[in-house]
């Protein structure tokens, strides 16, 4: 058998490249959304208005027990078409198409965003009740000792499970190449088919996946640590 | 200043607090004693309302609390607490403890909150600890600290509940002491303890309570002294 890295570092080095700035885009913009949403959901979660709060735990089953591929299926064909059917009905003719790269993230901030509010909405309740009570006998709302006694040291309890989530959704971006991302998979799948450099592509691909993930994991373990020793 | 009525408390089917009569009068230390489980804390919760009364009413200044609705919070920036496990906020230190409500709730100038709160750690005998986090702290130094920043918003009553209870006997000392000193101020305040020797040499007025009422009340002496009803006698032959 002959193998030749070389070339495929020389040709599909270079598109690689190009697709880790996808990669790496789509990988910051779903997980920031994903944290607001988590925000979001976990507080509403927590709230005392029952129909929110069970809506919202609806909402978290419904994304936990279907796969992330089919709920990426789900907004990148799905929704426009039905958005464009019921305006039809409507009367208007229109032509929706999201974009791909934007459908994966809001399908990341959807996934992630409800992964991550389980993690936040626990956090939360695991703040010492005293926290609470202290701000509000200084004569702070509910809502400010929220916002300034419980979610920043539930944040910040929270980092180390947010760094494993983003090393996943690092990972996780290859499942765009369904829906013709042009991220790492589909240009490494491309190029395999067009030179028969099966074995090279793809363990390129493994290997640029390793280099950006291991770094990232390595970044969370520096982060927990100091944390740890912070008062 | 402050009156409370007919005041009762249940916990679903647990009635705490039933039929609770006392009054406060402005710069007077009264210190409420009595057993585990007797409603003590409970009653102190239900004046800044942490706990909310089941009936009765508590007048703050002749106007009824128990129905504030949105304005509780510019109630409880009058009536300042202090917890039995201190509560101080983990990520500040301790001038950050102390200064942060004034500047978040009164819009207190950063410079003008420091430099109070330095002072207010000078009072409590910590201004050197000004920049330790609370677990960098004893027990004792979180409890004066605690004690500071209930202060910073300058409240008209201060509530403590077992402010010494989770402490090691020998810090026991150093946060009374600061208590002395706050009601040789002429602060009005309201002591749920077991530290009878605070008791008798601080309070105007010792209440002593036991299953969810006021059993007997008057003058340190006249209580530790000649208790007049036989359930305080027997408490207090257990603890003196």
């Amino acid at each position: 058998m002959d193998l030749n890295f070389g070339k495929a570092i020389n040709t599909l080095g270079p598109s690689l490249l190009g697709g880790v700035g996808i990669v790496l885009y789509i990988t910051l913009s779903g997980f920031f959304c994903a944290l607001a949403a988590a925000l979001i959901i976990a507080i509403g979660r927590l709230s005392k208005n029952k129909v929110l709060s069970r809506t919202l735990s609806v909402l978290i089953e419904l994304i936990r027990g279907t796969p992330l591929l089919v709920q990426l299926f789900y907004i990148y064909y799905v929704i426009p078409t039905l958005l464009n059917g019921i305006l039809s009905m409507a009367g208007y003719e229109t032509n929706i198409q999201l974009k791909a790269s934007t459908c994966g993230i809001i399908g990341f901030a959807v996934n992630y965003g409800c992964y991550m509010s389980e993690v936040i909405r626990s956090a939360i309740l695991a703040v010492d009740s005293g926290q609470r009570e202290a701000g509000l006998a200084l004569g702070f709302s509910e809502a400010k000792v929220m916002l300034h006694f419980i979610i920043p040291p539930a944040l910040r309890n929270s980092v180390p499970v947010f760094g494993n989530y983003l090393v996943m959704l690092i990972k996780d971006t290859s499942l765009l190449a369904m829906i013709s991302v042009q991220e790492l998979l589909l240009r490494t799948k491309t190029y395999a088919s067009q030179t028969f450099l099966t074995v090279e592509a793809y363990t390129l691909l493994a290997v640029v996946y390793l280099l950006l993930s291991i770094p990232l994991s390595q970044m969370t373990g520096i982060l927990e640590r100091r944390l740890k020793r912070m008062p | 200043m402050l009156q409370i009525k007919n005041l009762s408390k249940c916990f679903e089917d647990l009635e705490v607090l039933k039929d609770v009569n006392l009054s406060v009068e402005k710069g007077e230390v009264v210190v409420i004693i009595g057993p585990s489980g007797s409603g003590k804390s409970t009653l102190l919760r239900c004046v800044n309302l942490l706990e909310i009364p089941t009936g009765g009413e508590i007048l703050y200044q002749g106007e009824d609390i128990t129905h504030l609705g949105k304005k509780v919070t510019d109630y409880r920036k009058q009536v300042g607490m202090v917890f039995q496990r201190f509560n101080l906020f983990p990520l500040k230190n301790a001038l950050e403890n102390v200064m942060y409500a004034p500047m978040k709730l009164n819009k207190v100038p950063v410079k003008d909150a420091k430099e109070q709160a330095m002072d207010l750690l000078k009072k409590v005998g910590l201004e050197n600890r000004a920049h330790a986090y609370p677990s960098a702290l004893s027990g004792g130094q979180q409890q004066r600290v605690a004690i500071a920043r209930a202060l910073a918003m300058k409240p008209e009553i201060l509530l403590f509940d077992e402010p010494t209870s989770a402490l090691d006997p020998e810090l026991v000392g150093d946060v009374l002491e600061v208590m002395k000193q706050l009601a040789k101020e002429g602060m009005t305040m309201i002591v749920v303890t077991h530290e009878m020797g605070f008791a008798k040499d601080v309070a105007d007025r010792v209440i002593f309570m036991d299953g969810g009422f006021v059993i007997e009340e008057g003058a340190p002496q006249d209580i530790f002294k000649s208790p007049k009803n036989e359930r305080t006698r027997t408490f207090l032959s257990r603890v003196l």
